[in-house]
């Protein structure tokens, strides 16, 4: 996919583009938010990474600038300032998802997929499929090949956020911050005993194991 | 223009306008007072004066001529305080006891004119007169008049004393004026001179405060607080600051130690460089989330709990409830809890949340395996609102309890446990910073070669439910 980098930090850039491009994307970067204005206005871009303080045009001006001309593509900000009041303001002005610095570029390259991703799957969905592996929104039931899967309403939100990235990687912090909509840190894996918890529902008794861990990154649900 | 500095000082400014107001107002009601007691006293001249007209015009008339003429000579005999001219049809003097009146005084109209007299010691003396001609039917003037020096010289006392009165004035208000503004200047200048202290960054000065209750006292007492609150800020941003600089170190020692150990392993090719690369990046992450922790300790102390809202702590408690049910699997330590419903609080839902994770993990890391860890939230009598995690691990001697909230302070017993020491301290900052407390007491006691536990409360004043219709 196609990635616009806005970063007035040029080693900071540097590093982003060649991670993206290593990850199979095309990154191009522009220097400040009045060149991400114009980069952005060429079109064709997936997901815009935009850093929160720049010179001439900050990410904020920026993104709302987007915004107001009608642009819907998803925003990742990128900021230093990790207090509350900033995201606020971040996801106010438009932004659809927020990372702190310093991130893992595990973590950027997950959230840009997922914020890519979501953009795919627009429309309303009532069933979600991934292999055999089948989710019913409106009964809230979920099936595998055929046979029934009991989850508690918590283990259907994370399997339901799964299921909309699969076959991409996603981040405990992500699983955090969108199923269970919390931004702290919670010291231990809480995440990963919830993760194979359901791991447990869904993969036992069958030969191939769908929920996979991905090192340094998090969890990936594959067909 | 350049006024002398004295003009420029605003209560000398405000004095002098005063001051003018007051000369302006003074002046009129002086004026009128003067114009007043004038006619006043002229009209009461001018009505004796009549009434004797009257009485030698009805001599006159009833009795004639003569004794009119007669009635004046002994009124002038007698000393009477008026003053007499007689003239005949042919306008010839026939009786009077003043000589200097003025021509063609026959008109019937008041004249006013000057007497020529001589005083008590035989100086002479112009005096004020006013006087009025009668024509009579036999073609006779009368002409009666009254010195009014007295009153002229009453009146010119008046004016002397007015003016006297407005010099005091001017004098009394300027001295005043400059009493006033001298003593505003100095109260300003102390503060001025805290402010120009602060400015070069002294924190530490204070205005001196009379208590007289005045509102430069109540700008003094108010300034003063400012600047507590300000050197607080100021002193826990540079002890953060401090602690950094101070605690960073030894994490970055750590890290670097076993980097070079890495490293030196790498070339020996006992471990890959990737596996050496992996270590360094942990290290750094530990470091940041030590980082990071240390910032948010430090912005709560100084600002207080940012972006607070008013909302459920059982919802939040139930959400940390669930995110945590199984976390106590892998030591198989049971994790239960009770949550109260309604408990309304003001805060800042993220970082009340990492206290309860922080709490809840610690006790989880304390208690060891087979343990029990129970977390609750609920009301207490006194109305405030309590989060709580007791554990039956073993425990904080009560000797210990202050110390453990302090910035990585790792009681020995938990040092093999991984940990920054930064986690209770986070704790109570969230709790300071929402106006709470932390509390340590024993958990359940000893029993069964357990315990005797910890129990941690999270005191949080209550807020009022949210207009649930609004």
């Amino acid at each position: 996919m196609r990635i616009l980098v806005v970063e007035d930090d040029a080693e900071a850039a540097t590093a982003m583009v060649r991670g993206l491009t290593e990850a199979g994307h095309e990154a191009t970067h522009a220097v400040d938010g009045a060149f991400g204005l114009l980069e952005a206005q060429k079109g064709g871009y997936d997901v815009y990474v935009v850093d929160r303080m720049m010179p001439r045009l900050d990410g904020i001006g920026m993104v709302e600038t987007l915004r107001k001309g009608g642009d819907q593509t998803p925003v990742l900000f990128l900021s230093a300032l990790g207090e509350v009041e900033d995201r606020v303001v971040g996801l106010k002005a438009g932004a659809d998802d927020y990372l702190v610095k310093p991130y893992a570029f595990a973590e950027l390259i997950a959230r840009v997929e997922a914020l890519a991703r979501r953009r795919e799957t627009g429309g309303v969905q009532t069933v979600l499929k991934v292999g055999d592996l089948e989710m019913n929104l409106i009964a809230r039931t979920v099936h595998r090949s055929g046979q029934d899967i009991d989850l508690q309403p918590r283990e259907f939100q994370l399997l339901e956020y799964l299921m909309r990235n699969a076959g991409q990687s996603v981040t405990r912090t992500m699983l955090l911050e969108k199923v269970w909509e919390y931004h702290f840190d919670p010291q231990t894996n809480v995440i990963d005993v919830h993760i194979s918890r359901l791991r447990s529902k869904i993969d036992k008794g069958f030969d191939h194991a769908m929920l996979q861990t991905v090192r340094g990154a998090g969890y990936r649900l594959e067909a | 223009m350049h006024l002398p500095s004295l003009f420029r000082r605003t209560p000398f400014r405000l004095t002098l306008l005063f001051l003018a107001l007051f000369v302006a107002t003074a002046s009129a009601v002086m004026a009128y007072v003067y114009m007043a007691s004038a006619s006043e006293a002229r009209a009461r001249a001018e009505a004796s004066v009549r009434a004797e007209v009257e009485t030698l015009v009805a001599i006159y008339r009833t009795r004639g001529g003569n004794a009119l003429n007669q009635a004046l000579v002994d009124r002038t005999l007698r000393g009477d305080k008026y003053l007499y001219r007689l003239r005949d049809a042919d306008g010839k003097v026939v009786t009077a006891n003043i000589s200097d009146i003025p021509d063609g005084v026959d008109s019937g109209e008041w004249e006013a004119f000057r007497l020529t007299d001589t005083d008590a010691e035989g100086r002479v003396q112009k005096r004020q007169s006013i006087g009025i001609d009668t024509a009579l039917s036999g073609g006779e003037h009368l002409f009666v008049g009254e010195d009014v020096g007295d009153i002229e010289a009453y009146l010119s006392r008046l004016t002397q004393a007015l003016w006297l009165a407005m010099f005091f004035v001017l004098v009394l208000g300027i001295g005043g004026g400059l009493l006033v503004s001298r003593r505003v200047e100095v109260a300003m200048g102390r503060l001025n001179r805290v402010v120009g202290a602060v400015q070069e960054g002294n924190l530490k000065v204070r205005v001196p405060v009379k208590h007289s209750g005045d509102e430069l006292d109540e700008l003094s007492i108010g300034l003063n607080t400012m600047l507590d609150r300000l050197e607080g800020s100021m002193a826990s941003i540079r002890h953060a600051g401090d602690a950094i600089a101070h605690d960073l170190r030894s994490p970055l020692t750590r890290m670097r130690a076993k980097l070079e150990v890495a490293l030196i392993d790498a070339e020996a090719g006992k471990v890959s460089g990737v596996d050496a690369l992996e270590l360094a990046l942990g290290e750094a992450d530990s470091l940041l989330k030590t980082f990071n922790t240390v910032l948010a300790i430090a912005r709560l102390q100084a600002g207080g709990a940012p972006d607070p809202k008013v909302f459920d702590a059982a919802i939040l408690g139930r959400d940390m409830a669930e995110l945590y049910e199984y976390a106590g699997e892998e030591k198989d330590i049971e994790f239960a809890s009770k949550i109260e419903e309604g408990l309304f609080v003001e805060g800042n839902h993220p970082f009340l949340a990492q206290a309860l994770a922080n709490l809840i993990d610690n006790a989880i890391k304390y208690t060891p395996a087979g343990g029990a860890v129970m977390f609750r939230a609920r009301r207490k009598a006194n109305g405030e609102i309590e989060y709580s995690v007791t554990d039956n691990g073993p425990g904080i001697p009560e000797e210990d309890r202050e110390r453990v909230l302090q910035r990585f302070v790792r009681l020995d017993s938990s040092r093999t446990e991984p940990g920054s020491g930064l986690g209770l301290s986070l704790v109570t900052a969230v709790a300071e910073a929402h106006c709470g407390r932390i509390e340590l007491a024993e958990g359940p006691g000893a029993y069964d070669g357990r315990g005797p536990g910890l129990r941690v409360a999270l005191v949080l004043p209550p807020a009022e439910a949210p207009d649930q219709t609004a």
